[in-house]
């Protein structure tokens, strides 16, 4: 299709958003509503007895034909209406403001870190290519993929946390600071700016370093990959040969030709990562006690809250397809060649 | 030019072991406040909402805030606290009691019967998903005789009446903030209003409760200037925040293992109060191979008290030989006497031939990971080497998160474990609950003998009469097996030095009064 | 043989490349030799707490009796890994299995034939695909952990990961059939009247089927990470059907904070070393076989190869 205008292809992608979410919402309800069980009772627990259980299902329409079931709970996430979770009544709406909020500080770190470390290794190994430097980056690359984040987190606590006692390894921020802290977008590190409470800043910041260190390091593996092989690329191409032929020094050659060339990739991959990124949150925030909102899914997957579970899957859901297009569209605007 | 990439490198080195440096000199310690108590917890609120709420961690949250016409304000006695007193009628069917006077909500609203009343019939309007209002089951009606006396009228005689009244499904609310048919969100802090020593400023779910002083409060003011409730998923991260400073003080729940660690080090006390919280096997006496009398006779014979409690819990419990937990009036050690304190394997191989099944005999044992703490695995893991090794037994441990678990008990589940803090502080609670016909947990029990037991003791007029009916149904209870006692947990508060007065709370009542703890 | 030719490229490649291969394959079969031996080879058994009635210690350091030192529940931290090996390869490979028969066949059915077929089940597993795949995984293990008949097995955590993988292989497989579809030999096979089922049998399937051998091995470390993070978030296997590193892990977080670092140092080294050498003999086998594959962390693939990077092949 590579002779299709960018606003025809745009139009063409938008489209397909349609098909993705409902089917990724399909599935959501699927695997949740349709599974055997009886969801209230499981998220009630044992004080109750059957003639409670009864109305409740009622009031959630749980008693009602699936396929009415099914056109509700779409109209629902059309209206922005995402639930009410049945463990401890908090609206999903809050859920995704609160803990929300916190993912998007850890994984914004976390990115920002892999990018920085991974760009840089794979710039190194890539410049010096077969090399042990080359190697070393590699190997650091394969490793990091097989690392679990937990294991790393585990790990980073107990040398930072228990042995030198550097940094804190649970939650957003000190009980105190949270207490205190005005919240405006939930984001602490924003909300520190923005009051201008330096103390703060510099206890929220603390707070992140372990686990964004450990989220950006696993996803590194990537960048480096893919930074080395563009360095290695653009190297050998024909205008870096001009170049160095005009007898620019190497190190320019190497910083702003290869370099601004080998990001624009980089650039993309940052969005296709998300998915991995979001799982990979789920186990920092896990082991982090991060309070974002895979933290708050595996609290309440413990506690069988089918409604919380659903909320948060389809918030997910939400969120990778968003991505996707947005992705998509800087694709094609980067670089006109990429016209799927 | 190599050599300058390679400079390049050695600055970011440098760099990056600066700010290593920085990060070390300023080893962390956390931000510390002078009078607000910043307390951590491994549990999670289900709702602040009295009326909604049958789990201690919300209660722990509401007890700063609420207070009922009964109440434990020191020790495990019961004593009239928003009321003056109580008075019952010869049938013990109907109570009237005389309400404090002056005594006004956080927000300055003052408490009144009406209040009283709104509270009563709001509770059982709304009948929470968590049913809490089970507990006023045996309320037929409230009503009000002037702007300070109430009258409850039960359904049955009812001698323990007062301690209901000490229970959150008796918290007096604000009739002018709470909706009468609703239940307040977790959020909305500026609705829920109470009579209690704090007013709750700030929640955030799963996260933090914040509470500050309340101006309106008519008692003695607290000793500290405000209070942090911090929620962790892990004890172990709980654990290392303590270490640091973050917090000052942690109470429920800490791995055995932590507990143990904590108390050798210096910078901590480790507070061990009196303890009512119990953990029990039940039997679902309607399901083989269960249903054979000696075959649970056999399982009470072998359970391996000591060890779990010097092995899995470092002898942060005690073994226990009663569904009442010692310590409190009533108490007998029933399956002392009637099973030995140690394991009797000679017995316990009697009791199978005397089963008629074939040995070793394929049980399976059902437990829950987390909702009791991580040593739950270990207690259990302890049961079944005691069963399997001796020959009696083969035994298929199987486990799931309490959400399900709490959901199947006695419905699916031949045996499983179970553990209990009280409603109140009293054998009544610890009796009644466990033996009554059609309890809770499904498991089948139900013997006239022990109804007729229980009906006595609900009716008896003075304390010793009750006393001996419920050592009779703890006898019974023994004998007739629906459950094993094995353990009683003390309560377990760490702190830092500086704090003071955790002593004064920790005792069989299980109320964390963070009123009276100051630094 | 698939292996023998994907790996004479290996042979003939530059030293670096060949020594990480080789090295790869070293600690993979360790592994498998260490899976196949447990009983022979570990001191203990997995749930193993005394031995001639003598108790063994409780958080016991490593030691001369204890190599790796042993856990909370006086079990012998060295037996856990070992027999753990056990669990990972066992319920990897059940994984694989599943979703390569799932996958294999969806892909080249709807290959093949195209039409509405085709971009239904490629909509539906794109979508899927874009998803993280823990989460999936999570709630399907979740989901099946309800019905207790099931609940908590190795097959159920197999399943879950094989419903996070069937995407993938369909992917792999389709988009390989519609090139190989156009290929001049099949189309002189379909030209000459061969039914479908024998187009597909005899000449797409096995061209296509060699593209799988590094994608499998490369998802045989993906997913020993996958089941270890689902035995961290305690969906994995019950800790008294079989040893399993990330559950051990898991149970590790308590220790840590006391600096007991053995009961979690070393379920987590094994993770890692095993997850290394799966995915150095898949990079080799990748890098030679299909050098535009391009691998996205977790073992998912770039299919079209990523803007402006062309992998050169070694």
């Amino acid at each position: 299709m590579t002779g299709t205008s960018l606003r025809t292809y745009l139009i063409t992608r938008l489209a397909l958003v349609v098909p993705m979410v409902l089917i990724l919402l399909t599935l959501v309800f699927l695997l949740l509503r349709v599974a055997p069980g009886n969801p209230i009772e499981a998220a009630l627990g044992g004080h109750v007895p059957p003639s409670v259980v009864k109305p409740i299902e009622h009031r959630l329409g749980f008693d009602k034909p699936i396929l009415t079931q099914y056109g509700e709970y779409l109209w629902n996430i059309v209206r922005g209406n995402f639930g009410t979770t049945i463990t401890d009544n908090r609206p999903l709406s809050q859920i995704i403001a609160q803990n929300g909020a916190a993912t998007l500080e850890l994984t914004f770190f976390a990115m920002l870190i892999a990018i920085v470390v991974g760009v840089l290794i794979g710039l190194v190994a890539g410049r010096y290519r077969d090399t042990p430097i080359d190697i070393g980056g590699r190997l650091f690359g394969v490793f990091v993929y097989a690392t679990p984040p937990f294991f790393l987190g585990l790990m980073a606590q107990l040398v930072f946390g228990v042995w030198l006692g550097w940094l804190p390894t649970s939650d957003q921020a000190s009980p105190l600071t949270q207490a205190l802290l005005q919240t405006h977008t939930n984001i602490y590190f924003v909300d520190a700016i923005w009051d201008g409470n330096w103390g703060a800043l510099w206890d929220v910041v603390q707070h992140l370093i372990l686990p964004a260190s450990t989220l950006g390091l696993i996803t590194a593996g990537v960048f480096i990959r893919l930074t080395r092989v563009n360095v290695i690329r653009t190297l050998r191409d024909d205008y870096i040969e001009a170049a160095r032929a005009r007898g620019i020094v190497e190190r320019r050659v190497v910083f702003s030709h290869a370099f601004k060339n080998a990001l624009v990739p980089v650039i993309t991959v940052v969005g296709l990562n998300l998915a991995i990124l979001l799982g990979g949150a789920v186990l920092t925030e896990e082991t982090f006690n991060w309070p974002g909102i895979g933290h708050e899914l595996v609290l309440y997957l413990q506690d069988r809250d089918y409604t919380a579970v659903q909320g948060i899957m389809i918030v997910f859901a939400l969120v990778v397809v968003a991505v996707s297009v947005l992705v998509d569209f800087l694709n094609a605007f980067v670089d006109p060649r990429i016209r799927y | 030019m190599k050599r300058r990439f390679r400079w390049a490198l050695a600055v970011l080195t440098v760099a990056l072991a600066a700010i290593a440096a920085v990060v070390a000199t300023t080893a962390y310690g956390g931000a510390r406040s002078s009078g607000i108590i910043i307390d951590g917890t491994t549990g999670t609120v289900v709702n602040i909402d009295p009326a909604n709420q049958y789990d201690y961690d919300s209660f722990t949250v509401d007890l700063n805030i609420f207070q009922g016409l009964y109440g434990f304000p020191h020790g495990a006695k019961l004593q009239p606290v928003l009321a003056t007193g109580c008075s019952h009628s010869a049938n013990l069917k109907t109570w009237t009691c005389q309400l404090r006077h002056g005594v006004k909500f956080s927000n300055g609203d003052p408490m009144t019967s009406a209040d009283v009343k709104y509270s009563f019939d709001r509770v059982l309007k709304i009948k929470g998903d968590q049913g809490i209002y089970t507990l006023l089951s045996d309320l037929k009606s409230t009503t009000t005789s002037g702007k300070y006396t109430v009258v409850f009228h039960l359904k049955a005689p009812f001698s323990v009446w007062p301690y209901i009244l000490s229970t959150n499904a008796g918290y007096v609310v604000d009739h002018k903030t709470f909706p009468a048919d609703k239940i307040l969100a977790n959020t909305d802090t500026a609705h829920m209003i109470g009579t209690g020593p704090y007013v709750l400023t700030k929640f955030t779910p799963s996260q933090q409760a914040v509470f500050g002083l309340n101006k309106n409060y008519w008692g003695p003011k607290p000793k500290n200037s405000g209070l942090i409730i911090n929620y962790f998923t892990k004890s172990s991260t709980m654990k290392l925040a303590l270490e640091q400073g973050q917090l000052d003080m942690a109470f429920q729940t800490f791995a055995p293992n932590e507990i143990a660690a904590m108390q050798k080090e210096k910078s901590l006390t480790v507070h061990s109060g009196h303890g009512v919280v119990i953990r029990y096997l039940v039997f679902n006496v309607k399901r083989p191979p269960f249903n054979n009398l000696n075959v649970r006779k056999a399982i009470a014979y072998l359970m391996p008290r000591q060890t779990i409690a010097s092995r899995v819990y470092h002898g942060t419990v005690e073994p226990l030989y009663s569904m009442v937990p010692k310590g409190l009036p009533g108490q007998t050690d029933a399956f002392k006497t009637v099973y030995g304190a140690q394991p009797n394997l000679a017995k316990a191989k009697a009791a199978m031939k005397a089963a008629h099944v074939k040995t070793p005999l394929a049980i399976t044992l059902w437990w829950t990971p987390s909702h009791y703490g991580d040593a739950s695995a270990d207690e259990y893991a302890e049961i079944q080497r005691a069963l399997d090794a001796s020959h009696l037994f083969k035994v298929t441990l199987k486990s799931a998160e309490w959400a399900q678990y709490s959901g199947a008990l006695g419905k699916q589940y031949g045996a499983f474990q179970l553990g209990w803090f009280p409603d109140y502080p009293d054998a009544d609670d610890y009796t009644v609950s466990f033996y009554q016909t059609g309890s809770f947990y499904s498991n089948g029990y139900s013997s006239k003998k022990m109804d007729g037991l229980i009906a006595k003791e609900r009716a008896a007029k003075t304390d010793a009469s009750r006393y001996s009916y419920l050592k009779q149904m703890q006898l019974l209870g023994a004998q007739d097996l629906p459950t094993i006692p094995y353990w009683q947990g003390n309560m377990i508060a760490v702190s830092q030095k500086n704090v003071q007065g955790i002593n004064n709370t920790l005792d069989a009542a299980y109320y964390m009064r963070f009123w009276l703890i100051s630094k | 043989m698939a292996l023998g030719r994907a790996t004479k490229p290996i042979r003939e490649a530059s030293g670096i490349a060949r020594v990480m291969f080789w090295s790869g394959v070293t600690i993979t079969l360790l592994f498998v030799l260490m899976a196949i031996l447990a009983p022979v080879i570990s001191p203990y058994g997995f749930n193993q707490y005394e031995s001639n009635g003598h108790r063994f210690p409780q958080l016991a350091h490593p030691s001369s009796a204890h190599l790796l030192g042993t856990t909370v529940q006086s079990v012998d931290v060295l037996a856990r890994v070992i027999y753990g090996t056990q669990t990972e390869l066992e319920v990897v490979a059940i994984a694989l299995a599943m979703s390569l028969v799932v996958g294999v066949p969806l892909g080249l059915l709807s290959g093949y034939f195209g039409g509405i077929l085709d971009r239904i089940l490629v909509l539906i597993m794109d979508a899927i695909f874009a998803f993280p795949y823990l989460l999936i995984a999570i709630v399907i293990a979740f989901v099946l952990s309800t019905n207790s008949s099931i609940g908590g097995g190795i097959l159920t955590a197999a399943i879950a990961i094989t419903a996070a993988y069937v995407p993938l292989y369909f992917r792999v497989v389709r988009n390989h059939v519609i090139s190989v579809r156009e290929e001049p030999y099949v189309d002189a096979a379909r030209a000459l009247g061969a039914r479908p089922r024998t187009v597909i049998r005899k000449y797409v399937f096995f061209n296509v089927v060699q593209n799988v051998p590094p994608i499998a091995t490369l998802n045989a470390a993906d997913a020993i990470l996958l089941l270890a993070a689902l035995g961290f978030l305690g969906y994995g296997i019950q800790p008294s059907q079989g040893a399993e590193w990330g559950y051990d892990v898991s149970r590790a977080v308590s220790d840590a904070t006391n600096g007991i670092w053995w009961t979690g140092l070393f379920p987590g080294l094994a993770i890692v070393l095993l997850v290394t050498g799966l995915t150095l003999v898949g990079e080799g086998l990748n890098e030679t076989i299909n050098p535009v594959l391009r691998r996205r962390r977790f073992g998912r693939f770039e299919f079209e190869p990523v803007p402006g990077a062309v992998e050169e092949a070694e």
